[in-house]
């Protein structure tokens, strides 16, 4: 089998077909960082966020300091392992962005650095524009994490949809179980299954934790007791926010489908807000604008609904993803430059509207922003009745057994009372530090 | 053409294998919003480029393409020197304890990724010298994201060696002896007489050793963390969130990624397909 | 062109016919031949496995700072008691034995049609042979829209005046779903092995079966399955090592959901070595996984074996 021409002339074909992609390729990739440079891991996939960060925000930084930043955005499922499989490696990068939930875990291992002197050390305008949003970045009173902005979730709906279905937009529902009753009315059915659901809550893996927490919350009950060593989600709060979630799903009277589906990181214009198959839709700010961004058409037909109640009126929300720095740097104070120049004026407004999130400065509140974007009101003005993950060390782990109860649930598979017993079990010695 | 219905089965069967590669190219040319259509249709309306530069760009294709062809390069070129070099002592210049050795090797073919994914992972943190290490393996990253530690598990494949021992025991054992008569070393003789009769055996380790990391996406989901490092496997998961894809540029990178391989499969099919078939009659 | 032809079994046994001992330095530079082959495997091939085995006798998390503690058989006890590893040893069995029928069956077909004389018979092989060569990462996330709402799929059933489903989220379906998907990308492979196989049966048996007056069906029975033997074991136990570790294709598909229907075995260890940072624990499952994998592929040999 000797070498003839005609295979050297496809190896060349070959070749030159990866060089040639490669030569097209490396005209956008990313800089290494050098040894005085820095790596920073986001987290993440919206495309406008992406896109003012590595284009926008870190050139500048890059120039303002005469370093390279080298920035990765990994998908959200895949931070915590490729985090933790980092760490292990001690390839860890100097920065990195995550929930506040996962601040506890890193705490305990020894990951994360203290950021309280970095604080105190800056002007006291700055601590208190932000004091807000840094409370949800401390574990047991200590500053880890320094939010980038804030996140919350309501329920956006299609007012078109309701004045078709008789309902008033211009008096949505308040509580849950008006929520229900008008998604009754604004379900559409086909041969008994839903194809225009009337409420669709989040029901992602994750998510449906973050749902879970907003019905538990506006029940009054909380996830864990108040020290955070057991859980609190097996009481008759927990019972009657699962069986709320879980009735959406079953039977010839449900109002929701696709169970298990991801909307929140769907293209905005494939949110099933935008698409019409659903009428009232669990969404964050930032999916509520790029909606309204994707869709002209439809950006004066979207409202937004005050935090719903039960008991009393809760939602998922409070800070939203923030910064850390790995204890393990090797650039810490370029690190801490990093971070301080994310959360400067500007910088964080311009951040907190490409990413369609609440800004992480209180006097933002009143900028050009926040009071441009009428879809942004509803979020900011329910910040008070938002509800976060518990900062306890297992978190991580504990959700992930709730979440997997929650799914069999959801499911029918298990009555709700029975599925929280069962992660309540499962979860407690996680939590006792066993 | 005797046997028209095997014609027509044949053509239906390929027709059909080939259909998700129909959608593939045509989806890599649509533009977003005709990607979600309630009806999909086998053409787009208005084909669009972008898929392709958002893909290059964003998705950092054409650095994880030179990458996995570095990768690559090195774990075809080290299973072809090694992997036949062994072989070949195995089965002609057998030495004490050779023999078991050999079935060692062998056996390790049916372990599971799974068994040596922890272990290689950390080991090749601990590899000395490397990423920041002390001579004692201690204290870095070892060759942790790096793209020589994208190599390591397939450097030498046990399989590889098997095939080669096997190929070289049905050469005649009389080839060498003239050589030997004629007074070259056992390095000419390898090279000089066996090799150039082991031309087939050198396509179908290069086939295996090439598979071996095209068909891999656990090791470097575990072993990499930045882009600069990622091969093209990963970076084309990368379109995908949470269930939901980008399709457009992630077909479009399919595309891309395919374009090469393929030309060297249409343009060499035959080697190829014997080189890869090759195992399946030898064992 | 194919080895086969040189260095088939039969071949393989050749001996020289004058044997002699090899010299003292002949041995020595086999040994160095073999030596970088030898010392490479050692270390990332025996020593992993062995690392691997201690690793599953101990709680080790990589974020900890600290070694890796001996727990005796803990973790294997543990995951003697764990729904949701049990689970998972169901979902890679069902798995394995959903697809590989299919797999080998429907290339065994294919192999026998694309082994006719046929124009064009070169395209269409290697069409039929394409999904092989494809990143399993491309072809799931190119299947990943044929199951979704708007996919192809559905909308198949929608001209068929059927209702929509969403495959991939339905525990019922969601496994099926990823086994087809599993099958299409296994034909191509497998039919090359199989059409490798039917051209090394001897003409003259078919001749000698046509004098015989054996009809089509007696020749397939008599003369082609029994001459496909040896490549039908390696095809069912390449297949059987391969399947059970599937991992890209669930990680891209399902995630391992709905209700952990598509959790296999090789992708509840990664979640446990890297989710949850239980070096310890994914290794006691990695063990079990190879004990399984063995156990498959000996009963498949092993019936191959006795059908002769």
């Amino acid at each position: 089998m000797p070498l003839t021409a005609r295979r050297h002339v496809t190896l060349a074909v070959a070749c030159a077909g990866v060089l040639l992609a490669t030569a097209c390729g490396t005209g956008g990739g990313s800089g290494t960082g050098g040894p005085g440079g820095l790596t920073v891991w986001f987290p993440g996939n919206s495309a406008p966020e992406i896109e003012l960060v590595t284009k926008t925000l870190v050139p500048e930084f890059e120039k303002a300091h005469n370093v390279e930043v080298e920035i990765t955005y990994v998908d959200w499922g895949q931070i915590s392992p490729k985090l933790n499989a980092a760490f292990a490696a001690g390839t860890a990068p100097d920065v990195f962005g995550h929930g506040p939930a996962a601040a506890a875990g890193f705490v305990q291992t020894g990951r994360i650095d203290k950021l309280d002197e970095r604080i105190a050390a800056l002007p006291a305008e700055d601590r208190e524009d932000l004091a807000a949003y840094l409370e949800g970045g401390k574990v047991a009173g200590v500053q880890y994490m320094i939010p980038l902005s804030g996140q919350g979730t309501l329920i956006a709906y299609r007012e078109d949809l309701l004045t078709a279905a008789g309902l008033d937009p211009a008096s949505p529902p308040r509580t849950w179980a008006e929520a229900y009753q008008a998604a009754q009315k604004l379900t559409v059915r086909e041969d008994g299954a839903v194809s225009r659901a009337g409420l669709l809550l989040q029901s992602a893996k994750t998510q449906r934790v973050q749902t879970f927490l907003t019905l538990l919350g506006s029940e009054g009950g909380s996830l864990l007791t108040g020290d955070g060593r057991k859980p609190a989600w097996n009481g008759p709060e927990g019972t009657r926010a699962l069986e709320y979630f879980a009735r959406l799903y079953q039977g010839d009277t449900a109002v929701s489908n696709q169970l298990g589906a991801d909307f929140a990181n769907q293209p905005a214009a494939q949110n099933p807000l935008a698409t019409g198959k659903a009428a009232m839709v669990m969404a964050t700010s930032g999916q509520v604008i790029q909606i309204a961004k994707a869709r002209p058409d439809l950006a004066d037909k979207i409202g937004v609904m005050p935090p719903l109640e039960a008991a009393t009126a809760k939602t998922f929300g409070g800070a939203g993803p923030g910064l850390f720095v790995n204890a393990d740097s090797a650039n810490k104070d370029l690190a801490w430059k990093f971070i301080e120049f994310m959360v400067s004026r500007p910088v964080s407004d311009r951040y907190a509207q490409a990413a369609g999130a609440l800004p992480v400065r209180a006097s933002a509140a009143t900028g050009a922003y926040a009071s441009e974007q009428p879809l942004l009101k509803p979020f900011v003005e329910a910040a008070p009745a938002y509800l976060g993950s518990p900062n306890v060390p297992a978190w991580v782990q504990v959700r992930d057994v709730l979440d997997k109860h929650i799914e069999q649930a959801l499911a029918g598979k298990v009555p709700a009372a029975e599925a929280l017993a069962a992660a309540a079990a499962e979860a407690g010695p996680l939590l006792a530090g066993e | 053409m005797r046997r028209p219905g095997a014609l027509v089965a044949l053509a239906t069967a390929t027709i059909l294998v080939l259909m998700p590669f129909w959608w593939m190219v045509s989806m890599a040319f649509k533009p977003e919003a005709e990607v979600f259509t309630q009806e999909p249709r086998l053409l787009p309306a208005q084909p669009t480029l972008g898929n392709f530069s958002v893909a290059l760009d964003d998705g950092n294709l054409g650095r994880a393409m030179l990458n996995f062809a570095i990768v690559a390069l090195i774990v075809v070129v080290a299973n072809c020197v090694f992997a036949l070099l062994a072989g070949y002592a195995f089965a002609k210049l057998p030495f004490p304890g050779g023999g078991a050795v050999f079935l060692a090797i062998v056996s390790t073919t049916m372990v599971p990724v799974a068994v040596t994914l922890i272990p290689l992972f950390l080991i090749t943190k601990g590899i000395p010298l490397a990423g920041g290490n002390d001579l004692l393996g201690q204290g870095g990253s070892g060759l942790l994201d790096t793209l020589a530690g994208l190599t390591l598990p397939h450097l030498i494949g046990p399989l590889n060696v098997f095939l080669a021992r096997q190929f070289f025991l049905g050469l005649a054992d009389e080839l060498g002896e003239a050589g030997r008569v004629d007074g070259a070393g056992e390095l000419t003789v390898f090279w000089r007489i066996y090799l150039p009769l082991a031309k087939p055996l050198v396509a179908t380790v290069a086939v295996f050793a090439f598979t071996a990391v095209w068909d891999d996406f656990l090791w470097p989901l575990v072993v990499t963390g930045s882009a600069e490092t990622q091969t093209v496997q990963l970076a084309l998961s990368r379109f995908l969130t949470g269930g939901n894809v980008a399709y457009g540029p992630a077909m479009a990178g399919s595309v891309l990624v395919i374009l090469p391989i393929l030309a060297v499969f249409l343009f060499n099919q035959r080697s190829f397909i014997a080189g890869l078939s090759e195992g399946g009659v030898k064992g | 062109m194919s080895v086969a032809t040189q260095a088939g079994p039969a071949t393989a046994r050749s001996r020289p016919a004058v044997r002699r001992r090899p010299s003292r330095r002949r041995r020595l530079i086999g040994l160095a031949f073999a030596a970088p082959a030898i010392a490479y495997l050692a270390v990332f091939q025996m020593f992993p496995m062995l690392y691997g085995l201690y690793l599953s006798f101990t709680s080790y998390s990589p974020l900890d700072r600290g070694a890796p503690r001996f727990v005796g058989l803990g973790n294997y006890a543990a995951l003697a008691g764990s729904a949701e590893f049990l689970q998972s040893v169901g979902v890679t069995v069902q798995f394995v034995a959903e697809v590989l029928p299919f797999a080998v069956g429907i290339a065994l077909g294919l192999a026998l049609l694309a082994n006719r004389r046929v124009r064009g018979i070169g395209l269409w092989r290697a069409g039929l042979f394409l999904p092989r060569i494809v990143p399993l990462t491309a072809v799931s996330l190119v299947w990943l829209w044929l199951y979704s709402p708007d996919g192809w799929f559905n909308s198949l059933l929608a001209d068929a005046g059927l209702r929509p489903h969403t495959w991939l989220l339905d525990e019922d379906t969601a496994l099926h779903a990823v086994a087809v998907m599993r099958v299409w990308k296994a034909l191509g492979g497998n039919m090359v092995l199989f059409l490798a196989g039917l051209q090394a049966i001897p003409k003259t048996l078919y001749e000698a079966a046509a004098l015989d007056g054996a009809g089509a069906w007696a020749r397939f029975r008599h003369v082609t399955l029994p001459g496909l033997r040896p490549v039908m074991v390696y095809v069912i136990t390449v297949n059987i090592v391969y399947l059970a570790q599937s991992f890209a294709e669930i990680f891209i598909l399902t995630g391992g959901g709905p209700l952990g229907s598509t959790t296999t075995t090789n992708f509840l260890i990664y979640q446990q070595a890297f989710q949850n940072n239980q070096f310890g624990s994914a290794s006691a499952m990695a063990f079990v996984l190879f004990a399984l994998i063995f156990a498959f592929s000996f009963v498949a040999m092993r019936g191959m074996g006795r059908r002769s």
